[in-house]
């Protein structure tokens, strides 16, 4: 079946594809996106359930593989330490993120310069600043100016409440003279723009059925579907399509709901669909032009799969820390250790995230994002009752560097509910990153003793969270150099010169800050960058 | 769903997985009726039923007593089920745990409201400006501590 042709083609309606039609609603071109999953309405968020906890590990998890919805693809995790996780449907990740909301740093985009690993970026932190910024503004951003770990820059909105806890973990970093700082987050602190400020329900993960946090469901689709972009849903793009002449991108097979084929044209696609997603879409979209899979002449798709991978460390208290108010995983923010100091027998650096304490379910299943149960009979009373309610933990996020080994392959088995072969994850933690983390749990330790803690709990073993793979970075990296990158300075594939990736995929490095913000300053930059491009935009 | 036999047996065991407090202000699982929820479990597991069956009928045949045994000698037999059946017994104290701290009654237990988290929320105050100045000064003292690129 065939539909008519439009002008951009966006697939997925994330964080990125948003940003994007935001930034080209200003051309008056046919914008159409197609989403693989539906238009969840915030009535329907578990939130407002009585238990709401069990939704966390069946329909609302944020694995797609135990949530095993239609609109979702499998992953094969088996021969990865971090399983990857995501929402399918309109928002993105962005449904079930968290808000937290640090920019990189301007030294982020220059790693290989400054500490002689992995690459620099094409370009700079000037350069994405003033679309930080057009971001923020329409997110609607809460934190505390005058941070001495950024370029100066202040939120539109005053910080969230970091609370009893982070109150507590400021005052041992203050003890240590570490640096610290009110998180930033895309959750308001006031209300804003319509949308409702923050009721501290901490289950951010759950969506938010406050409309508090910045997920595009609340801020960039209602003025986009307003002005007109046209937003298919239960839409799964199953190929890009090529024509083998010219080697421009003709438009897309989808399947919608009912499983019926479609075809789309479109003078130009957009692909925004996560660093796992996206690869996987190419890697699929093979044609005698490109045998490897669409736009990988330089053999880079699905190379280079970067995460933020996490442990934690927790301080028992002599007060209740009440960690489960307040936005789930921002309080406060320490990035003493973030920028690279060779005495530390490791390059680049992490943050110690103040992790709000989690609902009582889940502790006892072992915490978010973690699969081993606290134990059963006395010890479990003693526990829920003596050391949860005390409890302040410190998450320890470090930069992972690219190494081409940790990938994205398509499965030779496994497929979604359409037939399109779903992705595999090979990924494992390399060495510079396991010295991060035992430092960072030890420079952990040190602070939460430093607040006040009693007694400081750790895992015991050098894993990693297992469900904490949010943060899916470089498999279609930019650059400069067709050989070495899958896209150019501003998204556009050096094999297809009308195709752009706008998502994490095109990631140089992961720095050891949540991506999103960044993912849509890019997002906003490369519309931008179409739209000053526009009379020679295909050459 | 459960026979009045595994329905005592289950309850008994429930109560030593999840305790009720000494005081007797907070109920184990079994007096809670968790047992009524593990049925209802398949969102979460794959055969709850027969999960459960399979550790009841382990601590049967290993413990035809079990009932009329000490508190201290049940966990004993527990502890020993848990190691020969590992797998069934994990789930019914994964699917335990959930079926207890979903009921929003038991939540005030650990300090957590009962009611669902949306709309009500929570009431947390901001700090002022006043004093988030005076908790940010030593950081703003050091001044800058990201590299220029």
């Amino acid at each position: 079946m065939k539909n008519e042709p439009v002008d951009v083609l966006i697939i997925g309606a994330g964080a990125s594809g948003a940003a994007i039609a935001w930034s080209l609603l200003e051309t008056r071109m046919r914008i159409l996106c197609l989403e693989q999953g539906g238009h969840l309405q915030d009535k329907d968020f578990p939130s407002r359930r009585d238990d709401y906890e069990l939704s966390r590990y069946s329909y609302f998890s944020v694995d797609p593989n135990v949530r095993g919805a239609k609109e979702d693809y499998p992953i094969n995790n088996s021969d990865s330490c971090i399983a990857p996780v995501n929402w399918n449907g309109v928002g993105g990740s962005t449904m079930n993120f968290l808000g937290h909301w640090p920019r990189m740093k301007p030294s982020d985009f220059r790693a290989k310069t400054l500490d002689g690993v992995a690459e620099d970026w094409p370009i700079d932190y000037a350069t994405l600043e003033p679309f930080y910024e057009a971001n923020d503004r329409n997110t609607g951003v809460s934190g505390l100016g005058g941070n001495p770990a950024y370029p100066d820059y202040t939120p539109d909105l005053p910080p969230i409440p970091i609370g009893t806890l982070g109150q507590t973990l400021a005052k041992g970093f203050n003890e240590k003279g570490w640096h610290w700082w009110p998180s930033d987050v895309s959750i308001l602190s006031q209300d804003h723009d319509g949308r409702q400020k923050c009721v501290n329900a901490g289950t951010c993960d759950l969506g938010c059925a406050a409309g508090a946090k910045g997920g595009t469901n609340f801020t960039y689709w209602p003025i986009l579907e307003n002005a007109g972009v046209e937003l298919r849903t239960h839409a799964r793009v199953a190929e890009i399509l090529v024509d083998s002449d010219t080697g421009f991108a003709t438009g897309v097979l989808y399947f919608d709901k009912d499983g019926q084929l479609h075809e789309q044209r479109a003078e130009m696609v957009v692909v925004a669909c996560n660093g796992i997603g996206t690869p996987r879409l190419l890697l699929n979209s093979k044609s005698k032009a490109f045998p490897d899979g669409l736009a990988n002449r330089s053999g880079l798709v699905g190379k280079n799969l970067m995460f933020h991978p996490l442990t934690g460390v927790a301080g028992v208290f002599d007060k209740p820390m009440r960690g489960h108010e307040g936005p789930m995983a921002c309080s406060i923010l320490s990035q003493e250790f973030y920028e690279s100091d060779p005495a530390r027998g490791f390059v680049r650096g992490y943050g110690l995230h103040s992790g709000r304490s989690t609902t009582p379910m889940t502790f006892a299943l072992g915490g978010y994002g973690i699969d081993n149960p606290i134990p059963w009979g006395q010890e479990h009373r003693r526990i829920m009752d003596d050391v949860y309610p005390y409890l302040a933990g410190l998450t320890v996020v470090t930069e992972d560097l690219p190494e081409e080994v940790n990938c994205v392959t398509l499965d030779p088995d496994l497929k979604d509910s359409d037939g399109i072969p779903a992705p595999k994850i090979t990924y494992r933690l390399g060495e510079n990153t396991k010295k991060m983390l035992k430092h960072g749990e030890e420079k952990a330790k040190e602070v939460l003793l430093a607040a006040g803690a009693k007694e400081v709990l750790t895992k015991g073993d050098d894993t990693v969270w297992w469900r904490a793979g949010w943060h899916q970075m470089g498999t279609c990296r930019m650059g400069h150099d067709p050989e070495t990158s899958v896209v150019n300075a501003w998204g556009r594939s050096h094999d297809v010169k009308n195709l752009f990736i706008v998502d994490g995929s095109i990631f140089v490095t992961s720095a050891a800050v949540n991506p999103t913000s960044t993912i849509q300053a890019l997002a906003l930059y490369i519309g931008d960058s179409i739209k000053n491009n526009f009379e020679t935009l295909f050459d | 769903m459960w026979t009045k036999a595994q329905s005592e047996l289950l309850n008994v065991i429930l109560d030593h997985l999840i305790p009720p407090r000494a005081d007797g202000s907070a109920p184990g699982a079994g007096a809670l009726g968790v047992a009524e929820f593990l049925p209802t479990a398949t969102p979460f597991a794959e055969d709850p039923v027969g999960t459960v069956t399979a550790v009841l009928d382990h601590v049967s045949k290993t413990a035809p007593d079990f009932l009329s045994q000490s508190a201290a000698a049940q966990v004993a037999v527990l502890k020993a089920t848990e190691a020969a059946v590992p797998a069934p017994f994990a789930c019914l104290v994964r699917l335990t745990y959930m079926g207890y701290y979903s009921r929003p009654d038991t939540r005030p237990y650990v300090g957590v409201g009962a009611h669902p988290i949306h709309p009500e929320g929570y009431p947390v105050p901001s700090e002022s400006a006043e004093s988030l100045a005076e908790l940010t000064a030593p950081v703003r003292r050091r001044g800058q501590i990201y590299r220029n690129a």
